[in-house]
């Protein structure tokens, strides 16, 4: 097929004060990552990065971001993004750092290795757990979590809420 | 387009996740549709509220707000399994969803795909057949809320069969009426629906050339059954007095003009409504008187009127006449012809029994329809009408009755000089029958023999009608003469092959050729004018008893020599008829009585067998189109077309800009023409009301500027002029039809020195000066007057050209002659093309307030309202500017139709120009330009030199 090919990465946020990563949003992580390249790269990679450069999709609870580049240049692009130390968001300064868990052609894909990487985050926090409580809560959202064939109300749900927006 | 965008979009976002964050408050406004999607997924788990509430969100859980401060230890593992879970909840949702289009089979990988899947749903996989069913009904019932499907339930062959055609074809005549020749018609022409019929138009074959040398040479022929006729019977004086209140002597000879109340002419006068002489003209009609019948004071008046005109004079003739009792239909089995012409004619039953059940639901329901309207009778195909549409009316106090015979008669107009070949050559007077008189028959020709001096009046009659044959062009007969004449039936001398009738002059003997110059001069003898067609017995009966084409035949086969002349003629086979002379060109200088020619009036029910004989004897037949420029070229006013001041001319001018408007409208944008760049304010309409009103502000401060500035004896003429129009405001602008005043305009529009008869014509007319020019203005202030306009140089005229008054310069290029130059438009600037760029734009995004506050200065304070219907690119909006002087040229007027005239080979062009404008142009004018104007096409900058004529 003839189309625009562009390449996706699945990065993370990590910060030492989980609460800081409320404050962020899409545009200050495209910022960031634009003046990491404009600092590797030069005027170069600040062009580069005005080509195609989008952040698709931002979870502040978890810190998951879809970065979107452009595919003939996104190894020169990806090659700033460890440098990036941290990021300014709100007026304030989180220190963080991105790391890159996942490279693939579509969002689709991304979309996938993030269900099967979620799944395996919980299923590892799980022997983790400290109280029973805390168990129970766990072992629920694995649950829930499992493919929706299983789970049909939720799955109603979320329907519903579609037809609320329309 | 773009809202489909957008939608399609939203179709395919529908289930992507958004980005999971908290929105500042300054980007807020900014990703309020993302929001809006997290906000719904959100709700879906329990998450946690943030520690500041500067960016708060509103629908947070309860018990939320402390839960963080008191247990920051604790969060961390429950707060990132329960994000982890929701993340995956939403992506899987939008992994496994399919997006965009709604086909089933596309979420199939490629290799299980299969041609025409979505044709039939047994190729899909069974597991998304029920999916793909479902979604093929609703689709369907998508598709058959545009178009239903047609029930073609009957073969070819069936529905082809006489009876299902004849069923299909009633049921096709109850929205618009047939004229008898509509099949033959519908074969080979371009049919439309015009003033509730359904016409032919122009032909399919390319014949515009053939049918003018026909006219001009030979024969074409029309069928204008189509005109309403309207039947007055009465006293002649309380009938004279009633239709004095229409008429006006000014406008010329009056229903009461000696030659035609005597019944041997055909007269034709302009209607005005009752007592409004000068305003509110109602359209042309032609009126045929019947000959006085010894002994009796009663008269009938038959008057043909034009369809768009009649609703309009219908209620004015019984306002007239007094005559509101309408008459009901007296029986039921009139409305019934069929029924009993099928005993007769042995049609097969089965055909009949259905055509009489249907027609009858039809008629109730057009009845109802027509309710409300001025009632009007409809003709169901071949005489059946609506039985309880009262189609007469009659008065008990002056004693008149009106019948309404619309569609009772067919009338053919042969035009050309060699119509009347045409008519002898076809048409037989009719042989009578001494086998008649012994038996009783119910026929009314035989009853008609027994008449000794009905007899002779028919040898008197065809003894003329053999005589027409000998002369040498129809124009050479009197105008307006009628001739009645009993005919055989013209099946009868059907020749095997078409043959070209031609005239046989040459047989000139000396008794013939006396009989030929009294013919030629006095006109057939008031005696002849007599026919059996004004009784409405004789012609009931003739439709009734016509023979069936097919019976024709059958009697034919049975001939013993195949092909010769049935013998003898079957009694049926007499035909009462009207012959009709239509004058030709009556007009002008050159080409007298083009176009001359005869109507051929028959009763109901005989079209088509006078029909296809007339096309054997080589006439060419055409339509409305052609009618339209045979009235062209004969320099006559054509009806709707040209007579704008009447209610009909009124209608007919909005059908056609809305037309014009339309086919403007369908071209592309970039391929239209730009009529404002053009400098044409209205390049679909003619706003005569403006003009006029224009041209009356314009004539005034003239003469008071005039008035001021030069000497004392003209400013006495000048100062009653102002206070006579004064006392009378007309506000509705009228078309000059007094004879008088045309005689005047014309000898004023001449060239001095052009004719040798002229002194002697306009010998009575004043010099034109400018006393003389404000006297005539002072009574024809908002009037327009009709002129025809021939091309000095090349160029065609169009519809709507503008007439326009030459600057003195211009005619200095005139004298010249130098066949290149002529004057130029300066193209015109289009300041609405941004502002319909932008409204596009606008209505694109949907920003109404956007524009007011965009437009600065006068734009602004005006309000737009104007412009919101349709601000269509390269037309005008509609409250035009100044019509006179928004040109380079004054405006005086606009063409109704113009075209290169074949016969006087130049472009020709016939229009319409206010009185003011031209009178301020001919007193500018030197001598010898006097009458020159400029012809401007809408779509053109090019100014064309053309003199104006003004005929009475």
């Amino acid at each position: 097929m003839v189309r625009v090919k562009s390449r996706y990465l699945l990065c993370e946020v990590n910060v030492s004060e989980s609460r800081d990563l409320l404050l962020l949003d899409d545009r200050a992580v495209a910022g960031a990552v634009r003046s990491a390249v404009a600092r590797m790269h030069g005027d170069y990679g600040a062009a580069l990065c005005s080509i195609r450069l989008s952040v698709k999709y931002l979870n502040v609870h978890n810190g998951m971001v879809f970065l979107r580049f452009p595919k003939s240049c996104y190894q020169l692009l990806w090659s700033a993004l460890p440098f990036i130390t941290n990021i300014e968001s709100r007026g304030q300064q989180i220190p963080c750092f991105l790391n890159c868990l996942h490279v693939g052609g579509t969002i689709r894909t991304c979309q996938k290795f993030l269900i099967r990487y979620n799944t395996q985050q919980l299923q590892r926090i799980l022997p983790k757990c400290k109280n029973a409580a805390e168990k129970d809560q766990v072992c629920q959202e694995i649950l829930n979590c499992l493919p929706t064939r299983g789970s049909k109300p939720t799955y109603e749900g979320g329907s519903e809420f579609e037809d609320e927006r329309e | 387009m773009s809202a489909s965008k957008v939608k399609m979009r939203d179709r395919k976002m529908k289930n992507q996740p958004a980005s999971v964050q908290y929105s500042s408050p300054s980007a807020a406004a900014g990703s309020s549709s993302q929001n809006g999607r997290q906000e719904a997924k959100d709700s879906g788990w329990q998450r946690n509220p943030p520690p500041r509430t500067g960016w708060v969100r509103g629908n947070q859980r309860d018990g939320g707000g402390g839960y963080m401060k008191e247990m920051p230890k604790y969060i961390t593992a429950g707060a990132f399994a329960r994000s982890r879970a929701a993340e995956v909840k939403a992506m899987l949702k939008a992994v496994t969803k399919r997006t965009g289009s709604n086909h089933v089979f596309q979420a199939l990988p490629k290799h299980m795909r299969r041609r025409a899947m979505s044709h039939n749903t047994k190729r899909l996989p069974r597991r998304l057949r029920d999916v793909a069913s479902k979604m093929r009904e609703k689709s369907l019932q998508a598709g058959s809320k545009k178009k239903k499907e047609l029930p073609k339930s009957k073969s070819r062959k069936a529905r082809r069969r006489h009876g299902n055609l004849l069923l299909e074809f009633n049921r096709r005549q109850r929205k618009n009426i047939w004229l008898e020749t509509h099949i033959w018609h519908a074969k080979r022409f371009h049919m439309v629906k015009k003033w509730g019929y359904r016409l032919g138009d122009r032909p399919t074959c390319k014949c515009y050339r053939p049918c003018y040398r026909a006219m001009s040479s030979h024969c074409l022929l029309l069928d204008i059954s189509y005109y309403c006729c309207i039947e007055l019977q009465g006293e002649e004086d309380t009938l004279l007095t009633a239709l004095s209140q229409l008429t006006s002597k000014e406008t010329g000879p009056t229903f009461a003009a000696a030659l035609c109340l005597s019944g041997c002419r055909q007269g034709s006068v302009t209607v005005y409504r009752a007592g409004q002489y000068p305003s509110h003209p109602l359209g042309p009609v032609t009126f045929l008187w019947r000959p006085r019948a010894e002994g009796s004071a009663s008269r009938q008046l038959w008057i043909w009127a034009h369809p768009a005109l009649k609703q309009d004079l219908l209620p004015e003739l019984q306002r007239v006449c007094e005559c509101f009792e309408a008459v009901v239909p007296p029986v039921i089995p009139v409305a019934t012809p069929a029924e009993s012409a099928s005993t007769l004619e042995s049609e097969p039953k089965p055909e009949v029994s259905p055509k009489a059940k249907v027609t009858p639901g039809g008629k109730r329901k057009r009845s109802r329809v027509d309710a409300g309207g001025p009632p009007a009778k409809k003709i169901l195909g071949d005489g059946t009408r609506s039985p309880d549409t009262p189609v007469t009316w009659k008065s008990s106090s002056t004693g008149i009755v009106i019948n309404d015979l619309t569609m009772e008669m067919v009338r053919y107009r042969l035009v050309g000089p060699q119509s009347h070949s045409v008519l002898t050559e076809s048409l037989e007077a009719a042989t009578d029958c001494d086998a008649g008189q012994s038996q009783a028959s119910s026929l009314w020709w035989p009853q008609h023999c027994r008449d000794e001096r009905k007899m002779n009046l028919h040898q008197q009659q065809a003894e003329v009608f053999k005589t027409l044959k000998g002369i040498y062009s129809s124009g050479e007969v009197p105008p307006g003469t009628v001739l009645g004449l009993t005919v055989d039936d013209p099946r009868l001398t059907l020749p095997a092959k078409k043959v070209k009738a031609m005239p046989s002059v040459n047989q000139s003997q000396e008794a013939d050729e006396e009989k030929r110059r009294q013919l030629m001069l006095r006109g057939v003898p008031q005696l002849c004018s007599q026919s059996c067609l004004w009784e409405q017995s004789v012609r009931d009966n003739v439709t009734e008893n016509k023979i069936s084409e097919q019976e024709l035949n059958r009697m034919r086969s049975e001939l013993l020599i195949p092909g010769s002349r049935l013998s003898p003629t079957p009694l049926q086979g007499r035909i009462p008829i009207l012959l009709v002379h239509q004058p030709g060109k009556q007009v002008g200088n050159d080409m007298s009585s083009w176009g001359a020619g005869w109507d051929l009036l028959l009763p109901k029910g005989w079209g088509m067998a006078f029909w296809v004989p007339l096309v054997y004897r080589g006439v060419r037949i055409a339509g409305l189109h052609m009618s339209l420029k045979r009235s062209q070229n004969q320099g006559a006013p054509h009806f709707p077309h040209d007579y704008p001041d009447c209610p009909a001319g009124v209608r007919f001018q909005e059908e056609q800009e809305a037309e014009l408007l339309d086919k403007f409208k369908r071209r592309p944008p970039a391929k239209r023409t730009n009529y404002i760049k053009h400098g044409c304010l209205a390049p679909f309409r003619c706003p005569w009301q403006q003009l006029v009103e224009e041209w009356e502000l314009l004539t005034r401060q003239r003469g008071d500027g005039l008035a001021r500035s030069t000497t004392k004896p003209k400013e006495e003429e000048m100062t009653p002029q102002p206070d006579h129009t004064g006392t009378k405001p007309q506000s509705v602008f009228t078309v000059i039809r007094s004879r008088k005043s045309l005689r005047l305009l014309s000898a004023w529009c001449r060239l001095p020195t052009s004719r040798g008869q002229r002194p002697g014509r306009g010998g009575g007319a004043p010099p034109l000066q400018q006393s003389a020019a404000d006297a005539f203005l002072a009574s024809h202030r908002m009037s327009v007057a009709w002129v025809r306009l021939s091309l000095l140089s090349k160029g065609k005229p169009e519809l709507h050209a503008m007439v326009c008054a030459p600057t003195p310069e211009d005619l200095k290029l005139l004298g010249k002659r130098d066949a290149g130059t002529c004057p130029q438009e300066p193209p015109h600037r289009d300041d609405f093309k941004s502002k319909t760029k932008r409204r596009k734009k606008g209505s694109k995004k949907g920003a109404g307030p956007l524009q007011s506050s965009d437009y600065p200065g006068t734009e602004a304070s005006e309000p737009f309202v104007y412009a919101e219907p349709d601000l269509v690119l390269g037309v005008w909006p509609d409250p035009l500017p100044s019509i006179t002087s928004h040109c380079s040229r004054v405006t005086l007027g606009w063409i109704t139709e113009g075209d290169f005239s074949l016969s006087a080979g130049c472009g020709e062009a016939l229009g319409f120009v206010s009185v003011g404008g031209l009178l301020n142009t001919l007193l500018s004018q030197p001598e010898e330009h006097r009458g020159k104007v400029l012809l401007r096409n809408p779509s053109s900058l090019h100014y064309r030199f053309a003199q104006i004529n003004i005929e009475v």
